[in-house]
């Protein structure tokens, strides 16, 4: 379970007041999406709950590690632990093929069957390529092999479709949703899109850095079920 | 706009590599013209020491000159290529727009600039440092020397340098923006795509650290040859001067000293500090995947250690060299200069005076990359 309470957030010396005391619970095995107009703090809100940033004020509780009292060391063994992620823009490696970009979370969690999650991603073929050559849905599906090598206990993704066309966006996203089905691990997805949230069991919705409304979807649908 | 001054100013390396070449040339090439003038004075006697001198201010200047003025080129190209690479899509907008090659590679001339200020920078120390070299070049028993003036001076140490260099600048931008916008667009690195190697089955075995390190270099050996060339500044300048003391005076002994270090330290950071900021966004990934300090800073920095260590020892065999050239050869005839022979203990003192301030840069890096926050990072795009 992850806990976060009275978390408070701000930048450039408190002239930026992004999160405005949020408390928030999710559940293990929950899919939740946070919700939230562009600059309503879901990134910055992300961040502090994967152990990336720290908080100005307020706890994260994950299990049953406080996260915001730990040190650098410990946020970083924890995020080796327990941690993955998926970012809008890849950030892969662009120096690096396929392979070897799945292999850097595969080598964190001991996997040697990373293959398998490339070609259950369908990029078996592309396994030599660098990402550069690739398309900007099959460089997502890297990132998302990438993070799921690493067997992670929470999986946070920040606008994972935010960059794709709605085929490719409705691929990826049916896909990490059979995935969370299958290995159970907690998923936390960042969206400004209200069609995705229908996906979620739990949604959060957000607005200028304070939670708004909580509620959970009886019925998920899903990713072909959705509008776009 | 494409480049600023800003940008340019920013060529600390080029500029302290075109400072020391031209004030060591400025001196012995003042002094070589002013020996020239008084050779009519010099006596049978002294004409072995004569001879020697003006060989010494040629050797050395065309040595260190041409040295230096090689790894300002390599510096230079090497800096441009850097900056193209990180401004890609931002150029690639521009060729997008319509904005020619050549109007864009035109706006590269201002890396010229950190050439200019470098070379009259030094020009100038040159000039004030000249009585007390003069002084310590002149040798008992050959006339008093005068410092004059040559305007050919400044030409060919400043007025040809930057134009040569802008004109490089320029030229090189043109080469490296001649590829598809597309291609630009979309941040593709290579030029030429890689030919990959089909016998690497054993490819699969590397751990991600070490295909990492190995990637890293592989994609960055101009790095690799600065990290080199710092060593072997180092290694080289260090023990030359302190072999120079016995040898010549302790001025020059100093100097080269001094040039060594500086130059030895600025590489090492320049070349660093790039491969830290080429990585900075894969750094910053794996510190969120989480990946330790430790590990990420070995990853890019460890591959480096062997050229470190063969720019070592190359600057050790090359100012040996050098020294028996000058004792042996240049100044076989003159009978005051003392027997040459490898000295031992500087070279140990080098070597782990080396080892310490590698290790240090190191850990300054590392600290440096401590301070990447991993959410600014994907925050910028
Ligand atoms: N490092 C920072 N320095 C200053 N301000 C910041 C920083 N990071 C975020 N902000 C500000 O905080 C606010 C929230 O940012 P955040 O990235 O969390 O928004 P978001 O909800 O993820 O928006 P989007 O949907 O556009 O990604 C924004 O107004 C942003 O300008
Ligand atoms: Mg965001």
């Amino acid at each position: 379970m992850i806990k976060a309470q009275e978390i408070y957030k701000s930048f450039k010396g408190g002239a930026v007041q992004v999160l405005k005391g949020v408390s928030l619970e999710i559940a293990d095995g929950d899919f939740a999406v946070i919700l939230g107009a562009s600059g309503s703090g879901k990134s910055t809100l992300m961040s502090v709950l994967s152990g990336l940033e720290r908080p100005d004020s307020g706890t994260v509780v994950c299990g049953s590690q406080d996260i915001t009292a730990m040190t650098d060391k410990q946020l970083t063994a924890f995020r080796r632990d327990k941690v993955g992620f998926i970012f809008q823009q890849y950030y892969l490696l662009s120096h690096l093929s396929v392979e070897n970009n799945v292999k850097l979370g595969a080598d964190l969690a001991g996997n040697k069957n990373y293959c398998e999650i490339i070609e259950q991603v369908g990029l078996k073929e592309k396994l030599k390529n660098k990402p550069a050559e690739l398309s900007g849905g099959e460089q997502q599906r890297v990132c998302i092999a990438r993070a799921l090598a690493k067997k992670p206990e929470i999986l946070f993704l920040d606008e994972p479709t935010g960059a794709l066309d709605e085929k490719t966006g409705r691929e990826v996203l049916d896909y990490i949703s059979r995935l969370k089905r299958e290995c159970g691990f907690t998923m936390i997805m960042v969206t400004h899109n209200e069609n995705i949230a229908q996906m979620a069991n739990t949604v959060i919705r957000m607005n200028s850095g304070e939670i708004t409304e909580v509620y959970t979807n009886k019925t998920p649908k899903t990713a072909y079920e959705i509008g776009w | 706009m494409v480049v600023s001054f800003k940008d340019s100013l920013k060529l600390i390396g080029i500029l302290v590599v075109s400072f020391c070449a031209v004030f060591v040339c400025t001196f012995f090439l003042n002094f070589y013209l002013d020996a020239v003038k008084i050779e009519n004075l010099i006596t049978e006697q002294t004409r072995a020491l004569y001879d020697a001198q003006l060989a010494t201010a040629k050797f050395t200047c065309a040595i260190s000159g041409g040295f230096l003025a090689a790894i300002a080129v390599v510096m230079l190209v090497f800096y441009i290529k850097l900056y193209i690479d990180s401004h890609l899509k931002q150029i690639g907008i521009l060729k997008a727009m319509g904005y020619s090659n050549g109007k864009i590679a035109s706006r590269f001339w201002v890396f010229g600039f950190s050439v200019f200020l470098g070379t009259v920078l030094g020009f100038a120390a040159g000039f004030a440092a000249m009585p007390l070299i003069y002084k310590s070049l002149t040798i008992d028993g050959l006339p008093h020397i005068e410092i004059g003036f040559h305007i050919v001076l400044p030409i060919v140490l400043i007025a040809l340098p930057t134009v040569v260099f802008s004109a490089i600048s320029c030229g090189y931008a043109y080469f490296a923006l001649s590829r598809p916008v597309s291609s630009m667009l979309r941040g593709e690195l290579r030029l030429k795509p890689e030919k990959s190697k089909k016998t690497k089955a054993d490819n699969k075995k590397r751990p991600f650290l070490v295909e990492m390190g190995f990637k890293t270099l592989g994609g960055k050996k101009s790095l690799a040859f600065f990290v080199a060339f710092a060593c072997f500044c180092y290694s080289a300048m260090v023990q030359m001067g302190c072999s120079m003391e016995d040898l010549s005076t302790e001025t020059m002994g100093i100097m080269i000293l001094v040039i060594g270090v500086v130059l030895a330290i600025v590489s090492l950071f320049m070349a660093l500090t790039s491969l830290i900021k080429a990585n900075v966004k894969n750094i910053a990934i794996m510190r969120a995947f989480g990946y330790s300090m430790k590990e990420c800073a070995l990853s890019v920095l460890l591959c480096y250690v062997p050229f470190a260590l063969i720019g070592f020892a190359m600057g050790t065999v090359y100012q040996f060299g050098l020294l028996s050239v000058m004792v042996n050869v240049v100044y076989k005839d003159v009978a005051s200069v003392p027997d040459y022979g490898f000295n031992v203990p500087v070279f140990f003192i080098t070597l782990a005076s080396f080892i310490i301030l590698y290790v240090a840069a190191m850990l300054f890096y590392t600290y440096k990359m401590s301070k990447i926050s991993v959410k600014e990072v994907m925050a910028e795009n």
